[in-house]
């Protein structure tokens, strides 16, 4: 079993680099052009109330000690209040507001491309060079290359615009106040959570698209990567004992080699994950859904410094944290990279 | 596999007897990967596009595919004869608008590729010779960068640089956010070729570092980083037309297929016109399965394993 030694290493070894992570941020924000007390005080600002925000915001503090109180401030995960997008609500706030939206769609997403990829990856591998081998991998290789921004449109224009079954955009049906039940931020749980199954169907029906322009390619890194596993695994030694003392061909693929296979396949699936993180930003702006990608791209565009900063480091911590748990995962699946 | 090796040691041998070109089809690397179907499918649209590209900056008169031509042509207009991809919100031709992107796509693509390979590599080699402080410096600092999702380090980094550079900005962005991938690749790579008794010989020799570096750690290290910068490229063209898409790349006007892609969601959308979304579109998947297809079929060309399995 995994020991607890390796998972505090692993977890001490994120230290340096979640440091360099917030201090690129700092840099980055100290180097972009424009001055943030102009943007709070507003253009037509008094160069006296100017100065004064400057002052409250600590700009004219030496940059190390600017630098040092960034660090401290990130470390409790506090950037302060947001300039413009909602002024004077802490950057926390919108956070834990907007982080559930793009969780959600992820999972869905990562959900459908794993259990069509999986399949998909072993069916393609067991059948080397055939039909559905070759459909397979050229399928694959189409769905990452198609940008889920021409993917996206296509789908709503077929499904929504011209079949009329699904829903343009957004999460769920105007008609209906989410917030009056939020729970968990999830808006297909929280429906559910409320009993109100109208709601949940119109919540689910929202949440078909976007998460199929997800899904999609995720399904294709998933499979492509899960066949090409397998066929390395299909060669190995045990296999052929295993069928050698006369055990099935699918129970030997499903019990032998599935487990080994996997392992690769776990890595792709959680750096796919991060991917999908920064993919957020457009699927939400195809699908017009606001998650923390679309309030990314409007907080840059406007100049909403603490919700920039918080928003990136979010998501590098995010991404870090599944990187570190497909590490653990990956030592549980073979106990030989530990040592 | 006992087969396979007589005949590339004979093919080895005729081909110095024979031309260039020859000999560069009787490279193993070339012929297998010229005998991959998908691989040559990959090579055809990389071509044709860079063919389309080259026309488009020859012939296409850019004012006029970028200022507004109402009065001229029929605004919004579907496909027809005329206009074979439609007109787009200011009655401008979409069919020359959609060439010349190719000609953006190829451009931004190939210098960002470019400039990411060299930094990349550079740092790489550099981090593996002289590996101790040096190497952890670099390789640290790329594993911050490599802690960020790209598209979202490209869209924080985007900021930095001022508005009025259009495309570059976005090319200076996602060359920073490239370089780690082949700084680790090419690291990788040159601390094998480094353990090559041949190294020390020339080290011992008297050779300057940068001529080890240059002349026999750089040429050894060639393959990954080429099967790498073709991945990468698709990837490229993806990014760059993606912060476009999101208003950090094209002015407004330009003919580049991001952009396009954005009128057609902000606008074209919700009115039914499909035709604004789905040529820039599919213009750009197929020139990123392009080069996915070449990649695809140069690592498998490369990989011993995929080889055994072949046979």
């Amino acid at each position: 079993m995994i020991s607890t030694r390796f998972v505090l290493k692993r977890l001490l070894l994120l230290v340096p680099v979640l440091v360099g992570v917030a201090s690129l941020v700092f840099a980055v924000l100290h180097l972009s052009p424009g001055d943030p007390a102009l943007t709070i005080a507003g253009e037509r600002a008094s160069e006296e109330f100017v100065q004064q925000v400057r002052e409250s915001l600590g700009l004219n503090d030496p940059i190390w000690v600017q630098y040092g109180r960034f660090l401290a401030n990130a470390a409790q995960f506090e950037f302060g209040e947001s300039f413009i997008i909602q002024r004077n609500t802490s950057v926390r706030e919108v956070l834990t507001n907007k982080l559930p939206v793009t969780l959600e769609l992820a999972i869905y997403g990562q959900l459908i491309g794993i259990f069509l990829g999986i399949p998909l990856g072993i069916l393609s591998a067991v059948k080397q060079d055939s039909f559905t081998d070759h459909t397979t991998r050229i399928g694959a290789l189409a769905g990452i290359s198609v940008p889920i921004f021409w993917s996206g449109p296509l789908l709503i224009l077929l499904f929504a615009q011209t079949l009329g079954w699904l829903p343009t955009s957004g999460r769920i049906s105007v008609l209906y106040n989410v917030e009056a039940i939020r729970v968990t931020g999830l808006v297909t749980v929280d429906t559910l959570l409320a009993g109100e199954w109208e709601m949940f169907v119109s919540a689910a029906r929202h949440m078909i698209l976007p998460a199929s322009v997800i899904g999609i390619y995720s399904m294709a890194l998933i499979s492509r990567m899960m066949r090409s596993s397998m066929l390395e695994v299909i060669r190995q030694d045990y296999m052929r004992t295993a069928r050698a003392k006369g055990q099935g061909a699918k129970i030997t693929v499903l019990k032998h080699g599935f487990r080994n296979a996997m392992i690769p396949v776990i890595t792709v699936i959680g750096i796919q994950f991060g991917g999908l993180l920064g993919g957020a930003v457009l699927t939400e702006t195809v699908f017009a859904i606001g998650g923390i990608g679309t309030l990314l791209v409007e907080a840059i565009k406007v100049g909403d410094y603490p919700i920039v900063q918080g928003t990136v480091l979010t998501f590098a911590f995010l991404f870090t944290l599944v990187n570190l748990g497909v590490d653990i995962t990956y030592s549980i699946l073979d106990p030989r990279i530990e040592q | 596999m006992s087969t396979d090796t007589k005949t590339t040691t004979k093919s080895t041998v005729d081909a110095k007897e024979r031309g260039l070109v020859d000999r560069f089809t009787a490279s193993p690397f070339v012929s297998r990967l010229l005998s991959n179907r998908l691989a040559l499918a990959g090579i055809t649209i990389i071509v044709a596009m860079v063919l389309i590209a080259i026309y488009a900056r020859l012939f296409v008169d850019l004012d006029v595919i970028t200022q507004s031509q109402l009065g001229t042509n029929p605004n919004r207009a579907a496909p027809s004869l005329d206009f074979p991809f439609g007109t787009d919100g200011q009655a401008r031709d979409i069919l020359p608008r959609v060439a010349y992107g190719a000609w953006y796509a190829m451009l931004f693509g190939t210098v960002t590729v470019a400039a990411s390979t060299t930094l990349g590599v550079s740092l790489g080699i550099i981090a593996a010779y002289y590996s101790d402080v040096t190497d952890n410096v670099i390789m640290r600092t790329m594993d911050v960068l490599l802690a960020f999702p790209s598209l979202l380090l490209a869209l924080a980094l985007v900021a930095i640089f001022p508005d009025d550079l259009g495309l570059w900005r976005a090319v200076a962005a996602l060359t920073l956010v490239y370089t780690p991938r082949f700084a680790r690749v090419v690291r990788g790579a040159a601390l094998t070729v480094l353990e090559n008794e041949y190294i020390d010989a020339t080290v011992a020799l008297g050779a300057a570092d940068p001529r080890v570096l240059a002349r026999h750690v750089l040429p050894n290290c060639l393959a990954p980083i080429t099967v790498q910068s073709t991945l990468n490229f698709g990837l490229a063209i993806i990014d760059l037309a993606a912060l476009s898409f999101l208003g950090f790349g094209a002015e407004a006007g330009t003919p580049s297929w991001g952009l396009m892609l954005s009128n057609g969601v902000s606008q074209g959308l919700l009115t039914g016109v499909w035709w604004w979304s789905f040529f820039p579109g599919f213009f750009l998947a197929l020139t990123v399965l392009g080069f996915n297809l070449l990649g695809d079929g140069m690592r498998d060309a490369l990989d011993p394993r995929m080889r055994e399995a072949v046979d």
